[in-house]
């Protein structure tokens, strides 16, 4: 009996912290952009509700926000359809083809994922320059694809380990080739982790900051993450109102399908990192 | 070769090429270009010349790089027993059945969805001296009448970062440790209960051994994330005051900056070592993939 | 070849490879069709005023102008900058640099020669500031930039607390600067427990390096990169910082923030509080004192920085300088807008609706300018006598090796010959590592 009471206790309060901890920041931005002044919390502030922040954001050209968006969703988009479709192509291989070195390949391409963004960027840097390419989608979407494919590679051959190859076999005899066999019969199969990894990509396209930092210069190519960083106003007066709004509208998407979505993306996280 | 047809070989390049194409790429090409860059005298406005391990030599005679190195290592040390203690509890928390388990379980999600970036501006907010959050808090709590500077003094800004950067990665932490925790079958719980052992013994004595994997992975995705951090830094702090929080990625990208690759390039070969002797510790503890042979 | 393998390999090629090659047409344009982009930072105000300025460029030469914001914080601005130059970007044709930047930037040969360009046009190079020109445009005689923004470090003071104790008039060597501030200091504590003779700026940041060579300037001393040899462990600098070190620490007429907080914001509020008799600030400082509801409105004065015994009264040259960029793909309408941008008028109007000191010198003798910004007659003679950093490309690293050293002589805990010897080691290794051969 005690020891239930000390449970109930635990877990109340455990609760009540862990709502906290994770909601706090995030409340706390939507009310900064929600209010008229930033002082709000302050010994002589008051809270006062208004739209203003977004109207000035959405509608000031020079603060380019509504570029921004649209750059991130263009580049988080295109990353991850193309991202899933490379990653099937090669969890299928490593699951139903035989193959000498598919296992170090997989295991190269997980060593491949641990690499710090700043050992490639200078490389990618002149790279991306020599080809003129700076400033551009590519100069994006082609890095973001490499960098998400190991993680999807590792969720989709999960996923794809577990249907069983005499759904393989059959359409086989049945004279497919490979290539429609992933595609008409181990996609839709797989349509669930198709799914979570499809988001997982694209949050982690989003989210991605380091090459979007140094792989743009304006508001043609640049993404929220840099906008959002960036984000300046007066000598010394930063307008906090508007940079939260900024996050606000960008990331209440983000965090929008991750709620609607969570039971995929936990899924997919567990088995990418977990290996099944 | 005995086992595998050609057919099949052929296919099977035909479906990895891409994958391989672009990992080699953009990834190990670069990783490469930028080691063998990192024995050269490469800046923007000298002549480009071979200089073997000269840079490695500035880098070792270098306060700020040593400056660069304690604070990475000490923050990876703080953070990453932070971010797993939290996360264990949270995980604990979730596997609980409790009707709140759908809310908290999304709540959870939360810091993990939003970009570092700008979850870190946020953070700017919290931690201004004047109206932030946490001063706000602070003064309610009454620890001190004087507010905290929390991003201008040294010992702030490191705390600062530290909890900023445990909220952004707590979540993929408790995630991973949840999927460990609801793989322990129920019975070992009750049975343990019926056996008369407390709720603290079940779970140091069944629930921890039984997640040691899960652990495993956890801690070294944290700790090579912890690592190479920079986002979260490059808004918050800029590496500041003084150059007290720069982390060995910031280090090496303000050196970028004015122009000097090689050295940049050398500091993040260093740090790739470091990523690289970690990550193959992890496969080998990892033992994983057996399945798939 | 088995039709099933043949099928997948086309499959794989037609819908893996070709999207790829879609994206090799880089996507997200790269540069203006038309027109020039200009490059400028500030305030969302000043970007208006930039505006409504090409337009007006826009009308007379019938070249179109892309205006393209930058944040606000000047390491930022060069980030935006250096990337795209050194990606060899066609934009931004026109930018804006820091003084500090122009020596890496000319070196890094991203800077186009305007000197050609100056001659063809006849443009009258001597009305701007000499040394300003002749000491920062020039990357190895070639001219590469133009001043549009000039600022200089100036002596704050409160010309009615001087007067209430007798005091005639601003002080001309430091000796009296302490002297002033300390018997002030002790009657204002009396009712301001929080009083300060003099704050300036001392945190480990470039303003320490430009508050430094001041001290050291008007001492004779510096930081002198000659032939490859630094030399910055000299008597007069050891005077200095022994002075910098003393005006916390034994006169305390500084706080001890100074070395761990004082910018120039934290400066200029602490004086603007009333809380403080000399300031050592830039001349942005000024609008911002006699603003409406400001404590020291009407109580402020300016003067050149004090100087040591022997020495001459030295300011750090700050400011803002335009330049063209030599991969622009519109060289010629880039001068236009460089000239109209450095022309009277345009220089005019920067400075009554921006407040900036002009580059012209002849702008300070303009009767409408004088009105709004009364303090410009002073500030001529201030800027005539401006000294720069060291013009090296790679000044940024010897700055930041100085900082930490001088930073540390202010903090105490280390006696100011060892920092100074152990500051003049290091820079020389910096020196040594990127100095041309």
């Amino acid at each position: 009996m005690r020891e239930r009471k000390i449970k109930l206790v635990l877990v109340l309060t455990g609760s009540i912290f862990m709502l906290l901890f994770c909601l706090a920041p995030f409340l706390y931005m939507i009310s900064a952009s929600l209010s008229s002044n930033q002082y709000f919390l302050s010994t002589q502030g008051f809270f006062e509700i208004t739209l203003e922040n977004y109207r000035a954001i959405l509608t000031a050209p020079s603060l380019h926000f509504i570029d921004y968006l649209r750059n991130s969703l263009i580049v988080s988009s295109a990353t991850a359809v193309l991202t899933i479709f490379v990653a099937s192509l090669a969890a299928y291989c490593v699951t139903r083809l035989a193959m000498p070195g598919k296992i170090f390949i997989l295991f190269s391409v997980l060593a491949v994922s641990m690499f710090p963004q700043i050992s490639l960027i200078s490389y990618l840097f002149k790279f991306m320059a020599g080809l003129g390419w700076v400033n551009t989608y590519a100069a994006l979407i082609l890095p973001y694809i490499a960098w998400t494919l190991p993680l999807s590679l590792w969720i989709l051959v999960s996923y794809f380990m577990q249907i069983p190859q005499d759904l393989d076999k059959a359409a086989l005899i049945d004279g497919c080739s490979r290539w429609q066999i992933l595609r008409k019969v181990i996609f839709p199969v797989a349509a669930p982790g198709i799914i979570s990894t499809t988001l997982l990509a694209f949050i982690f396209a989003f989210n991605e900051f380091m090459f979007a930092l140094m792989l743009t210069t304006d508001y043609h190519a640049r993404t929220i993450p840099v906008g959002i960083a960036l984000f300046q106003g007066l000598h010394g007066q930063t307008p906090w109102g508007n940079i939260m709004a900024a996050s606000t509208f960008s990331t209440l998407p983000l965090v929008i399908l991750t709620l609607v979505f969570q039971r995929r993306i936990i899924q997919g996280l567990t088995r990418g990192a977990l290996k099944g | 070769m005995k086992g595998y047809n050609r057919k099949e070989i052929k296919e099977s390049s035909l479906f990895l090429l891409p994958l391989l194409l672009f990992v080699s790429a953009f990834i190990l090409i670069p990783v490469i270009g930028t080691m063998i860059d990192s024995t050269f005298l490469d800046v923007a406005f000298l002549k480009k010349r071979f200089s073997g391990l000269d840079n490695y030599r500035w880098m070792i005679r270098s306060p700020g790089f040593w400056q660069s190195v304690r604070f990475t290592l000490l923050f990876v040390m703080v953070s990453v027993p932070l971010e797993m203690i939290l996360g264990l509890i949270f995980a604990l928390l979730l596997n609980e059945p409790t009707p709140a388990r759908g809310i908290l379980r999304a709540s959870v999600l939360v810091p993990w969805a939003i970009p570092a970036a700008v979850s870190a501006r946020t953070w700017e907010l919290i931690y201004n001296y004047n109206y932030g959050l946490a001063n706000f808090v602070w003064r309610k709590l009454g620890f001190s009448a004087e507010p905290i500077n929390w991003l201008g003094s040294e010992f702030g800004a490191f705390a600062s970062l530290v909890i900023a950067d445990t909220w952004k990665t707590t979540p993929f932490v408790a995630i991973i440790l949840l999927a460990g925790i609801s793989a322990i079958p129920g019975e070992l719980h009750s049975q343990a209960k019926v056996d008369g052992a407390s709720l603290f013994q079940r779970f140091a004595k069944i629930t921890l051994p039984l997640i040691k994997p899960a652990l495993m992975v956890a801690l070294i995705f944290r700790t090579i994330d912890a690592l190479r951090i920079f986002d979260i830094i490059y808004v918050l702090t800029r590496g500041g005051p003084g150059g007290a929080t720069t982390s060995l990625s910031l280090y090496g990208y303000n050196y970028f900056l004015i122009g000097d690759f090689g050295y940049g390039s050398a500091v993040s070969a260093v740090l790739f070592g470091v990523a690289l002797m970690l990550s193959i510790a992890y496969m080998k503890i990892g033992r994983f993939g057996e399945e798939l042979k | 070849m088995p039709a099933s393998a043949n099928r997948a390999g086309g499959k794989v090629f037609r819908l893996v490879l070709f999207p790829i090659f879609l994206l090799l047409q880089p996507m997200g344009c790269t540069s203006q069709p038309d027109g020039i982009t200009l490059s400028v930072g500030g305030a969302p105000a000043e970007l208006d005023f930039w505006q409504s300025l090409v337009e007006q460029f826009e009308k007379e030469k019938n070249v179109q102008v892309h205006l393209l914001r930058q944040p606000t914080d000047s390491d930022q601005r060069r980030q935006g900058l250096v990337i795209a130059l050194q990606a060899k970007k066609h934009d931004p044709d026109v930018f804006l640099m820091d003084v500090v930047w122009i020596a890496q930037f000319a070196a890094s040969n991203w800077l186009q020669s305007i000197g050609r360009y100056v001659e063809t046009d006849g443009l009258d190079l001597n009305v701007f500031f000499e040394n300003v020109v002749n000491l920062v445009d020039r990357h190895r005689g070639d001219l590469i930039a133009l001043p549009i923004y000039v600022d200089g470090g100036l002596l704050y003071y409160r010309k009615d607390l001087l007067g209430q104790y007798g005091i005639e008039t601003a002080p001309a060597t430091w000796e009296q600067l302490v002297e002033n501030a300390e018997q002030v200091q002790q009657q204002m504590r009396k009712t301001l427990p929080d009083f300060h003779g003099f704050v300036w700026q001392g945190a480990q940041y470039e303003g320490l390096i430009c508050n430094f060579l001041e001290f050291a300037g008007s001492n004779g001393g510096g930081i002198l990169v000659e032939d490859g040899k630094v030399a910055l462990n000299s008597p007069e600098n050891l005077e200095a910082v022994r002075f910098m070190h003393d005006l916390i620490h034994k006169y305390k007429i500084s706080p001890l923030s100074t070395f761990t907080e004082m910018r120039e914001e934290q400066v200029r509020e602490t004086f603007q509080r009333g809380t403080a008799l000399f300031e050592r600030n830039w001349p942005y400082a000024w609008a911002l004192h006699q603003a409406p509801n400001s404590i020291v409105r009407g109580k402020t004065a300016i003067a050149p920085l004090p100087r040591f015994a022997s020495g001459k009264s030295v300011a750090t040259l700050g400011g803002w300088h335009v330049g063209i960029s030599r991969f622009s793909d519109q060289k010629e309408p880039s001068w236009e807008l460089v000239k109209f941008l450095t022309s009277y008028e345009a220089q005019k109007k920067l400075a009554l609706n921006l407040g900036w000191n002009p580059g012209r010198k002849d702008l300070y003798n303009d009767p409408e300018v004088l009105r709004d910004m009364p303090h410009l007659a002073r500030l001529r003679e201030v800027f005539e006598n401006a000294r720069p950093r060291p013009t090296l490309p790679y000044y940024t690293q010897l700055s930041e090796v100085i900082q930490r050293c001088l930073n540390s002589i202010l903090a105490g805990g280390v006696t100011p010959e060892n920092a100074l010897a152990s500051a003049e080691k290091e820079a020389q290794a910096v020196v040594n590592r990127y100095q041309p051969r």
